[in-house]
């Protein structure tokens, strides 16, 4: 249905009087590629996202879509679709009046009009709904419906601004299938702008981590996931656990061994593809899941259960580890939980821990 | 703000249908006796008085009871003055809101921590009684007055003439004074409307006047309407504008009530044209009404 069409951001910055929303960013994205700018709320990827839509001028830089500069195109003249958080439908028009908006817009004659809204809304599941208020419909409807509009014109670029942001959680899922899978179909270029982790590690091919207006990691989201490389990817990807510690030893081709600050035995395994010298300190972030929880006398870390809460597939523990500034976090999938005030020894292996690039 | 709208009635269901009248409800019904003996004495007897005094007596009952609303509705001199109110309140109305309906967008769009300045600007004129800003334009428009004398350095009139005694000083002095209600009756429904919509709508391909005429007027209709009844019942009952603006020239039905009443002392005819003002009023307000249900559930 649509050509796949590249967009690139080059320097492109933006300032809202001393605040500098977005520092001088660079970023290309492949045709038909779904990218997730995810990070906290004022990191600048909302910014981003209205600057590619012409919302908002930037400072310094370029928006390049498919090989034409369109930053000093107004939004109506850049061919882009957007869903917003709250759908932003029309009020005061029909299901089928809202789809036929961008069309009506773009002079398509009326009967070819109704044969593309008819044939946009089957895609969304919402054939009868074209005589239908807006008001009428239930949230996950509207964000149909919102989602054809924004398609019916095929765009180059398909814009989404927390688009499921405003859904409960069940219908957010589906939601999240639903929106993937309408995205490869067309392969449209498509940018979805998210707070939350799942959400852009669910539905991207890539995951660009956003903070204090810059772009802290890009990667696709198994990468992100496993390899963070500070620790603010890391803790804002799921739960890490940091720990602080110097390099005792190489242990291996691709492993050294680290003397944790809690417990000084050089024992901890670390893989790194970089090589490290002994003597440096280092960061390491640990995942939950990747901690093994053995008896207390194993080669490990001496910790004691603070509380343990059954999560239906796994048991997740908070321990206290002594020398730790914060509760340690262990997600384990044994068949019966170490009770609470149960003392454990905490490890991992050689590929379970992070070396992070933040200064130690 | 975005209640599911399938979940609406069953959480308005959920309510009770009244709050129960405990013993710690503090608002009590005793306690609109006051006004309401206010009202009776000086809004509802009056009106119920005029009512009575439109209403032939003596000599005029051989010709009916309603000889006055007869002789207002029937003979052309009056048929004329009800035309002109009609056409001074159409205008002024037009007017305010091609004047008004700018400024209440860039107050609500652009004017940011401005907006509190701008609305004190408009109301600060409303501060001043209605005869001290009528005498105001009279001065600046008097023969060797301030706008007349620089229209005239500007060569656009030839030589200096009393601008004020002219429509065109009733209407500038009436716009000025009914501007602030149509701005603050559009900017109170525009605040509703969500610039995302007209995001959306250029995002959709449509340029800024496409949108404002698509998506941010019809959204906005209730305010238009709202100022405007207002602006067109506040005109057709001002009369103090015309007569020391208009140099009798503009003779509206409000203005032949005043002169009914202080000149001519026929107190009968002018409590028949009030009535009839009242009811055009009120017909405006009802129709007001109609238009706000029509548009249906809009959060």
């Amino acid at each position: 249905m649509t050509s796949a069409v590249p967009l690139k951001l080059i320097e492109v910055s933006k300032s809202f009087g001393s605040l500098q929303a977005l520092k001088p960013l660079t970023l290309g994205i492949g045709g038909g590629e779904m990218l997730a700018l995810l990070g906290p709320s004022g990191c600048g990827k909302t910014t981003t996202l209205r600057i590619i839509a012409g919302f908002e001028a930037p400072d310094t830089g370029q928006v390049v879509i498919g090989g034409v500069d369109v930053t000093d195109l107004p939004p109506n003249r850049r061919g882009l679709g957007m869903v917003f958080q709250n759908y932003s439908l029309f009020p005061h028009m029909s299901v089928g009046a809202n789809v036929a908006y961008g069309l009506r817009m773009r002079g398509v004659p009326a009967a070819e009009r109704t044969a593309r809204v008819r044939r946009i809304l089957g895609l969304v599941r919402l054939e009868q709904y074209e005589d239908r208020q807006i008001h009428q419909l239930s949230g996950g409807q509207q964000q149909r419906v919102a989602l054809a509009r924004s398609l019916v014109t095929n765009p180059s670029v398909l814009l989404l601004d927390e688009p499921l942001g405003a859904l409960d959680k069940n219908l957010r899922e589906r939601m999240q299938f639903e929106l993937r899978e309408i995205q490869r179909r067309l392969g449209i270029t498509s940018i979805i702008v998210t707070h939350d982790q799942e959400e852009a590690l669910t539905m991207s091919d890539r995951v660009a981590v956003m903070a204090e207006g810059r772009i802290v990691q890009v990667g696709p989201p198994t990468e992100v996931y496993e390899h963070p490389r500070t620790r603010f990817v890391s803790e804002f990807l799921g739960t890490a656990n940091i720990f602080s510690g110097i390099v005792a030893d190489r242990a291996g081709p691709r492993s050294w061994s680290v003397a944790l600050d809690l417990d000084r035995s050089p024992r901890s395994l670390v893989e790194s593809d970089e090589a490290l010298a002994a003597g440096h300190r280092v960061l390491l972030a640990v995942r939950p899941e990747r901690l093994k929880l053995g008896p207390p006398e194993a080669d490990g870390i001496r910790a004691r259960v603070q509380d343990v809460v059954f999560r239906g597939s796994y048991f997740a523990y908070e321990l206290a580890v002594p020398g730790s500034p914060g509760p340690v976090f262990a997600y384990a999938q044994a068949r019966e939980a170490v009770p609470a005030d149960g003392i454990v020894g905490v490890s991992w292996g050689a590929g379970g821990a992070i070396v992070l690039r933040d200064a130690p | 703000m975005s209640v599911d709208v399938e979940q609406a009635p069953a959480a308005l269901a959920a309510l009770p249908a009244r709050r129960p009248g405990g013993p710690y409800r503090l608002a009590r019904s005793t306690w609109t006796v006051p006004v309401l003996v206010f009202l009776g004495f000086f809004f509802v007897i009056p009106l119920g008085a005029n009512i009575w005094r439109s209403l032939a007596t003596g000599d005029a009952l051989t010709q009916g009871a309603f000889v006055f609303y007869g002789k207002l509705l029937g003979d052309a001199y009056y048929a004329g003055i009800l035309y002109e109110t009609f056409k001074v309140g159409v205008i002024a109305t037009a007017l305010s809101l091609v004047l008004g309906y700018p400024v209440a967008y860039f107050m609500v769009r652009h004017a940011g921590r401005w907006n509190g300045v701008i609305v004190f600007l408009l109301i600060a004129p409303l501060l001043t009684s209605i005869i001290m800003r009528t005498f105001g334009w009279r001065v600046l428009l008097a023969r060797r007055g301030p706008v007349t004398m620089l229209l005239h350095d500007w060569g656009l009139i030839a030589r200096p003439t009393n601008l004020a005694d002219d429509p065109v000083a009733v209407y500038v002095a009436l716009v000025h004074v009914l501007v602030p209600f149509m701005v603050l009756s559009i900017s109170a429904v525009l605040q509703q409307v969500d610039v995302r919509l007209e995001e959306s709508s250029r995002v959709l391909g449509a340029g800024p006047l496409a949108t404002f005429f698509r998506i941010t007027l019809p959204l906005s209709l209730d305010g238009v309407a709202t100022g405007c009844i207002l602006v067109f019942v506040v005109t057709n009952g001002s009369f103090l504008t015309m007569l020391l603006l208009g140099g009798g020239k503009v003779t509206t039905l409000s203005l032949l009530i005043y002169q009914q009443f202080n000149v001519a002392q026929d107190t009968g005819f002018a409590a028949a044209m009030g009535n009839l003002l009242l009811f055009v009023a009120l017909a405006c307000l009802a129709l007001q009404a109609r238009f706000l249900r029509r548009q249906g559930i809009r959060p």
